[in-house]
């Protein structure tokens, strides 16, 4: 008797699917589900609180047009200046500018207001800005607000659900797989159009606290977005990069720029203000500076180093206080659990552990978007940190939202009926529930640990033609060692997926930095045999998959230019 | 150190289990009582804290982290 689709699995068909529901997914589904469209969104944790904001955000990054630096104008070529060489102007200008008031006018309506209690806005300057371009706002519940909101509009989620493979026919993506970690049972989705929002990559390097999970941004963001996009042919950029920050010792939390952005100032052990050393702009100097300081300071013997808020008003340690919380929302406990006071003490601060993702505020490292966010495949758009032009709060929010209307109208112009092949299925059927399977005794943690250290040594913040091409080999190495990780039950499963997916974004990451041939951003990505910065690299390496491995190619991008509005 | 569970206030809702974005909680049905079955996996985020309706939630960093 001949197979049907529904032996494999539970079938769903939709119009959009979205692989992630976190900041850039719930705004995703939004836009897609107000064009009237069918919207499914699958995600391993619910999309109420998971992905890098969910337990709230306390900034978002805007021009409002009350001063010179507070155009757009001024605020594209600040973006051409901290990110040249990764940022796309003209991409940018879409996926962020044009969607802004939109984007803010959305956020007042589902209740989740940028402003503050007596209607105004609180802003403050951080992180190299000419202008107080972030937003202090209370963003605590803004994850629930959106999911509300997409929920109000139909859009239907498969939560503790792990995404496992894209479906295609004739290089087009039709929808794709996966299975629910708790029972295990495995769904094939059919979509005429698919989003992939799934963030960053986590847990790729050595973290300074041996806790794996203690990341700044969230440790179930782990590259799957990247990996599948990938194995599929689609092109992806900014991939060589490493991005670290600043947290408090001991708790790699968001919220420094909280602290700094009210004036603590960043100090070593003989009390000196030491960043203006690194930089005119001292303690509110570019992140990629901040973390190229605190390291050194800390390797050159005049650690520990501290973020110092005592000498600010009562008034500002009272805001302080009060919104610390918002970004991170256990950092007030650790705090207090430190037995330390603000307003007395000195808070110790060091670098965290290093992640891949882009060189800025502005952009990230992943799949390479076009104005409209779509990938370099048919049917496949991408949204959030795994967009190779989204980050941080303000674009995961306007460009998730125009990923969705993007995706809704190429699935309602979509006129042919998708064929999902049943061998397509079984082979990644197979592939995905083959860690349960495994007869060998490899730990999925000892195998996560190694490769985090080999890569920390070899690819992290200090890497070298010699250096990547042993971190290359040895992942080689490491992979053959894969399919003798088990898995005992689905949840065990989900992560050793997850070890998988890191292991072929470190891939991509090493190969994109060979080909970068000098030193941008400092520590970001930092060649000891190219310590120069080189206007010939003033664009992006870009990398896809061929029969002969990883392909790459320098493309440049114009920075001489403001795009139209 | 994960989420600590208050059992006397805990009303057996199951939030935490469904909101953990780490797959950390499991809400024992027969126990009527969340387990913080992977604690090595907590990310600190508050999540469970933040929608407990009865409070029941603290979270307690453990030494590793406080003493680093």
């Amino acid at each position: 008797m001949s197979q049907r689709i529904e032996d494999f699995g539970e079938l769903i068909e939709t119009d959009v699917l979205i692989v992630g529901g976190g900041l850039a997914g719930n705004n995703a589904a939004i836009g897609a589900a107000e064009k009237g469209v069918k919207v499914l969104i699958v995600d391993k944790g619910s999309i109420e609180r998971c992905g890098a904001i969910a337990g709230g955000v306390d900034h978002f990054m805007a021009y409002l047009n009350t001063d010179a630096w507070d155009t757009r104008e001024a605020y594209l070529e600040w973006v051409g200046k901290i990110a040249r060489g990764a940022v796309n102007l003209s991409v940018q200008n879409a996926v962020f500018c044009r969607e802004l008031n939109s984007a803010i006018e959305r956020m007042e309506r589902i209740g989740c207001t940028l402003k503050q209690p007596d209607g105004t806005y609180y802003r403050t300057s951080s992180l190299g800005q000419p202008g107080p371009y972030f937003i202090n706002f209370n963003g605590k519940n803004l994850k629930p607000l959106l999911a509300r909101e997409a929920r109000r509009l139909g859009v239907r989620a498969l939560e503790k659900f792990s995404f496992s493979g894209l479906l295609t026919e004739d290089g087009k993506v039709i929808g794709g797989v996966g299975f629910n970690i708790r029972s295990g049972k495995f769904y094939i989705i059919k979509a005429k159009a698919t989003i992939l929002a799934t963030g960053n990559t986590n847990r790729i390097f050595e973290n300074p606290s041996g806790l794996p999970f203690n990341t700044w941004q969230c440790p179930a963001n782990t590259g799957a977005a990247q990996t599948m996009a990938f194995e599929v042919g689609a092109k992806l950029a900014n991939m060589e990069f490493v991005r670290i920050t600043v947290v408090p010792r001991g708790f790699s939390a968001a919220g420094l720029n909280a602290l700094t952005g009210m004036g603590g100032k960043i100090i070593n052990a003989v009390g000196e203000e030491f960043m203006f050393r690194y930089h005119p702009s001292g303690s509110k100097a570019p992140r990629y500076k901040l973390v190229e300081g605190v390291m050194r300071e800390i390797y050159e013997g005049r650690g520990p180093v501290y973020v110092d808020c005592r000498h600010l008003s009562e008034s500002e340690l009272n805001h302080l206080k009060k919104t610390l919380g918002y970004d991170k929302d256990t950092l007030p406990d650790f705090i207090e659990q430190k037995g330390i006071d603000l307003g007395k003490d000195l808070l110790e601060i060091m670098a965290s552990e290093g992640m891949q993702g882009g060189p800025s505020e502005v952009c990230s490292s992943g799949i390479m978007i076009d104005e409209k966010t779509a990938s370099t495949i048919p049917g496949l758009f991408a949204a959030g940190d795994c967009a190779d032009q989204m980050r941080c709060v303000h674009i995961c929010t306007t460009g998730g939202y125009l990923s969705g209307k993007m995706a809704a109208e190429y699935a309602i112009a979509l006129n042919v009926e998708a064929k999902i092949n049943l061998s397509q299925i079984k082979q990644l059927k197979d592939k995905t529930f083959s860690p349960l399977r495994a007869s060998g005794d490899v730990s999925q943690r000892k195998f996560e640990d190694t490769m985090r250290k080999m890569l920390w040594q070899n690819a992290g913040p200090y890497r070298n033609e010699r250096s990547l091409n042993v971190a290359i080999e040895k992942l080689e190495e490491l992979e053959r060692y894969f399919k003798e990780i088990k898995a005992q039950n689905y949840h065990e499963l989900m992560r050793v997926l997850e070890t998988y997916q890191i292991l072929q974004v470190a891939k991509m990451m090493c190969t994109a930095s060979l080909a970068r041939k000098e030193t941008r951003f400092g520590v970001y990505h930092y060649r000891t045999d190219y310590p120069e910065t080189k206007e010939d690299f003033e664009g992006q390496i870009i990398l896809w998959k061929t029969d002969q491995g990883i392909k790459t190619e320098f493309k440049r991008l114009d920075y001489n230019r403001i795009p139209e509005p | 150190m994960p989420p600590v569970i208050d059992k006397e206030k805990c009303n057996g809702c199951g939030i935490c289990d469904l909101h953990c974005p780490l797959d950390v909680i499991y809400f024992d049905e027969k126990a009527n009582l969340p387990v913080i079955k992977y604690p090595d996996e907590c990310w600190h985020c508050g999540s469970c804290r933040l929608d407990c309706p009865t409070g029941a939630i603290n979270i307690r960093f453990g030494p590793e982290m406080l003493f680093l």
